[in-house]
């Protein structure tokens, strides 16, 4: 087929059309529902938040906002879901700490990239781990722990493989080179009463699931793993304030922000950013956080990505050093 | 006291609360009855509605839809073979023969009246025994666990069918396939050829929908029978004497399925068959079990709604949330500022007083509900098979895909089916194999704990409770054992004396 000049230009006409259609639509945007993939089940602390976000997004765009749970195979089943998504702002993704950050560094035949295909959105919220041991247990401190896992071996419970709340004893085991066992469960509802029992000597459970065991005193916090003191826990140092030198700088937490699969609309991106910024301000979302000894976060999207890329090189440390690979 | 049950009686007599309860059971069994909503994801996806609700109110629409869902599983169970829920599959061993004798009717009245006496029973636990039990949660570590999970395996034997040996291989098989996936310890692959979608392992739903509802639909197009057959109107009812002789196993089943609901992660499922097991082994005639038993409807119903009432006792004695379900209601009690646990009693005693009339009021609300679904369900039954099958594929499909909108479950779910199929034409049981598919990965994690907390193997022997399991599962083995085999010899000398004759 011959091309001629005219063809040319109709195509780039039609094309500047397309494009300019295109950045129309985005200032349309929303214009439908927006779907929020979640790679857990229901019910989960990923899910439950999602639909905090989804009610809020819904108040705000005046548009509705769902939630659709694709969980299986460590949340990177969703997760890939999500990075092949149509990048049109009408499919978002509830990252976190294991898509964005330990997954990558666990698993070796990963079927998607973190960085090359998401566009990351905002960080909504984050949460403390904190180093807890039952009430019978002769450890007061974390320096007293330490001294004796060096000495006899000490177990500690995880939710599973590749959990924060694994990797947080990871990191603690490698950087200070005690002899801990990890004993994983699936859940942290079957490793909680696996530690009240003493079955485990200590876990690096997340805040809200220990929380209500601490208040009540069946459990001692002994440490928070952020590099500050958790507003619900005054009274606990962090790892990083305790005078061992293994554990300067320590900081594992487990975080939630929204993204986008990569290509979407910078327009759309700045839209969705500004009614987080509503949603994570508004009273209900404060409460929500609150009651779950959740920190809000916030900030641009690049600050995100800058945030994503720094937790991808932690955790990756962490794994090579702990030497947990899935291949 | 008095004064706060009173206060308790006041926060409760809203009509809000009694709308959500109606409510709540209502769209549980409506959700429970179709293949591939289980009760959890109902109790998920009726969680949102709560969060402007006020407390009491939200939990009860959350522990309706719960309780309504487990029984729910059963409806679909009986009449078209495809248990709505896991914890329905048991009931389908005698539900489905039931039917196909244009009894439904029977057994859906039955599965509704053990249901609702295991309901209530699991409640009256959940409020009177709550402290005192809800330490099993913590004394059973994976020792104890282990042990357990022995003993819930040597239920095989009770639901292997005509025979042992079949039915042995087929639990082996269930076993095998669950440990498809990652494995726990070190997130090793395993059996997956590289393949994305296994590595959370084999879905559970799309196998269960497979292996039992899908043989049927095949059996149906391969044999080619009579197309026109319309059945009369099913009219059959749960005779006095029927729930006389099964209430003994009812009363049994529910309080298997409340220890079991107490101990986190065992389940619904495994209540069911344990209980079925037990009533088999403990029948006057066990060859009927199988074959439309209306005693084996009762006793998996019971157990698995024993376990509905219990499962709240760790959540709200302990503040563990022993499965998703409870995790659901967790996240809903946190939502509105209240910590389950210990300390609730203290601060937020109302609320909880208030919870217990709900959910006693809920096994009232379940027999309303049930009975109302039935009449309409029940005429499943009459539609004639060449319609309602391939209805019932469809529904295969949809509920595969359902549970987590992947293509590649409806695949494994017509792989099973295949399966199924085959292991229903050489007569092998397909109840073990599930029963090996669930216990698979808690046999196996269990040890590996154990094993991990201590290098010593006597960390089997540490407690009572493993002494007492040991006990069981050994005396269950030597008696079923034993009785197979009497049963099998008789058989054989039945076939050659009529040879001879």
């Amino acid at each position: 087929m011959k091309i001629s000049r005219r063809t040319i230009v109709g195509a780039l006409g039609a094309a500047s059309m397309l494009a300019f259609g295109t950045s129309a639509m985005a200032q349309d945007y929303p214009t439908k529902r927006i779907t929020i993939i979640v790679p857990y089940s229901a019910g989960g602390a990923t899910d439950i938040l999602a639909r905090q976000v989804a009610d809020g997004l819904s108040k705000v765009l005046d548009e509705t906002v769902t939630v659709e749970n694709r969980p299986g195979a460590g949340a990177t089943l969703g997760t890939t879901q999500a990075a092949n998504a149509r990048p049109d702002g009408y499919t978002l993704f509830m990252g976190q700490v294991s898509s964005h950050g330990i997954a990558p560094a666990v698993y070796k035949n990963l079927q998607y990239d973190p960085v090359a295909d998401f566009a990351p959105i905002k960080l909504l919220m984050s949460i403390p781990n904190v180093m807890v041991v039952n009430k019978d247990s002769p450890f007061q401190t974390a320096g007293e722990f330490l001294e004796a896992a060096k000495a006899e071996g000490k177990t500690f419970g995880s939710s599973g493989v590749g959990s924060s709340i694994h990797l947080s004893g990871e990191m603690f085991k490698s950087r200070t080179g005690a002899n801990m066992t990890h004993v994983p469960f699936r859940g942290s509802g079957e490793a909680v009463p696996a530690l009240l029992a003493g079955d485990v000597d200590v876990m690096f459970d997340n805040l809200p699931s220990a929380m209500p065991h601490i208040e009540s005193g069946a459990l001692r916090a002994l440490a928070v793993t952020t590099p500050e003191r958790s507003p619900k826990l005054d009274g606990v140092p962090t790892l990083d304030e305790l005078d061992i030198p293994e554990l300067d700088g320590f900081a594992a937490r487990s975080w939630f922000g929204l993204l986008a699969p990569s290509g979407t609309d910078a327009a759309v991106i700045a839209t969705l950013s500004e009614a987080l910024d509503q949603v994570i301000a508004s009273e209900a979302f404060v409460n929500f956080a609150d009651t779950r000894g959740a920190d809000i976060e916030g900030g641009s999207p690049e600050e995100f990505s800058a945030f994503i890329a720094s937790e991808l090189a932690s955790w990756k440390t962490v794994v090579d050093d702990a030497g947990v690979t899935v291949e | 006291m008095f004064e706060n049950i009173a206060t308790g009686f006041e926060l409760f007599f809203t009509l809000g609360n009694i709308l959500a309860i109606t409510a709540g059971v209502c769209l549980g069994v409506v959700v429970g009855a179709i293949p591939g909503l289980t009760a959890t994801m109902a109790v998920a996806l009726a969680l949102p509605f709560t969060f402007n609700l006020d407390p009491v109110t939200g939990i009860l629409l959350l522990v309706g839809v719960y309780k309504g869902g487990v029984f729910g599983g059963s409806i679909t169970a009986i009449l078209i073979r495809a248990p709505g829920t896991p914890a329905a599959a048991c009931t389908v061993l005698d539900g489905y023969p039931l039917a196909q004798k244009g009894q439904a009717g029977k057994a859906l009245n039955m599965a509704l009246y053990a249901s609702c006496i295991a309901d209530f029973l699991s409640n009256l636990s959940l409020i009177f025994f709550a402290s005192l039990i809800a330490g099993l949660a913590l004394a059973f570590g994976p020792p104890e666990y282990f042990w357990l999970i022995c003993f819930s395996l040597t239920v095989v034997i009770s639901i292997s069918g005509s025979s042992l040996t079949k039915g042995l291989i087929s639990g082996l098989l269930g076993l095998l396939t669950s440990t498809i996936g990652l494995d726990l310890v070190y997130g090793t692959q395993r059996f997956t050829y590289g393949n994305f979608n296994l590595m959370g392992g084999v879905s559970y739903i799309p196998l269960l929908i497979g292996l039992f509802a899908l043989p049927e639909v095949i059996d149906f197009y391969v044999r080619k029978v009579a197309p026109f057959t319309v059945k009369a109107a099913d009219r059959s009812r749960v005779t006095l004497a029927e729930f006389k002789g099964s209430l003994l196993s009812i009363i049994r089943g529910s309080f298997i399925g409340v220890i079991i609901g107490t101990i986190p992660g065992a389940g619904a499922t495994a209540a069911a068959f344990l209980s079925y097991g037990e009533a088999r082994r403990t029948a006057k005639s066990p060859e009927t079990f199988g074959k439309g038993n209306v005693e084996g409807v009762a006793a998996s119903e019971a157990g698995n709604n024993g376990v509905a009432g219990a499962t709240l006792i760790p959540l709200l004695a302990l503040g563990i949330p022993g499965d998703v379900v409870t995790a659901v209601i967790l996240g809903a009690f946190m939502l509105q500022g209240l910590t389950p646990g210990p300390l609730m009693f203290q601060d937020n005693i109302t609320i909880i007083y208030a919870i217990f009339i709900g959910i006693m009021l809920s096994s009232i609300v379940l027999l309303g509900s049930g009975k109302l679904a039935i009449r309409y369900f029940a005429r499943i039954a009459d539609i004639p098979r060449h319609i309602l099958l391939p209805i019932v594929l469809m529904f295969c499909v949809f509920g595969s895909y359902a549970v987590q909108s992947q293509m590649f479950d409806v695949g494994v779910m017509l792989a099973f089916g295949v399966l199924g199929f085959i292991m229903m034409k050489i007569n092998m049981a397909a109840a073990p194999f599930l029963m090996g598919f669930i216990l698979g990965p808690l046999f196996e994690d269990n040890l590996r704990r154990s094993f991990l907390i201590s290098e010593d193997i006597l960390i089997f022997f540490r407690s009572p409770i493993c002494w007492i399991f040991i006990t069981i599962t050994v005396f269950s083995l030597f008696v079923g054992i034993r009785r197979e085999l009497r049963a099998t010899r008789a058989k054989r000398d039945a076939i050659r004396a009529s040879g001879a004759s």
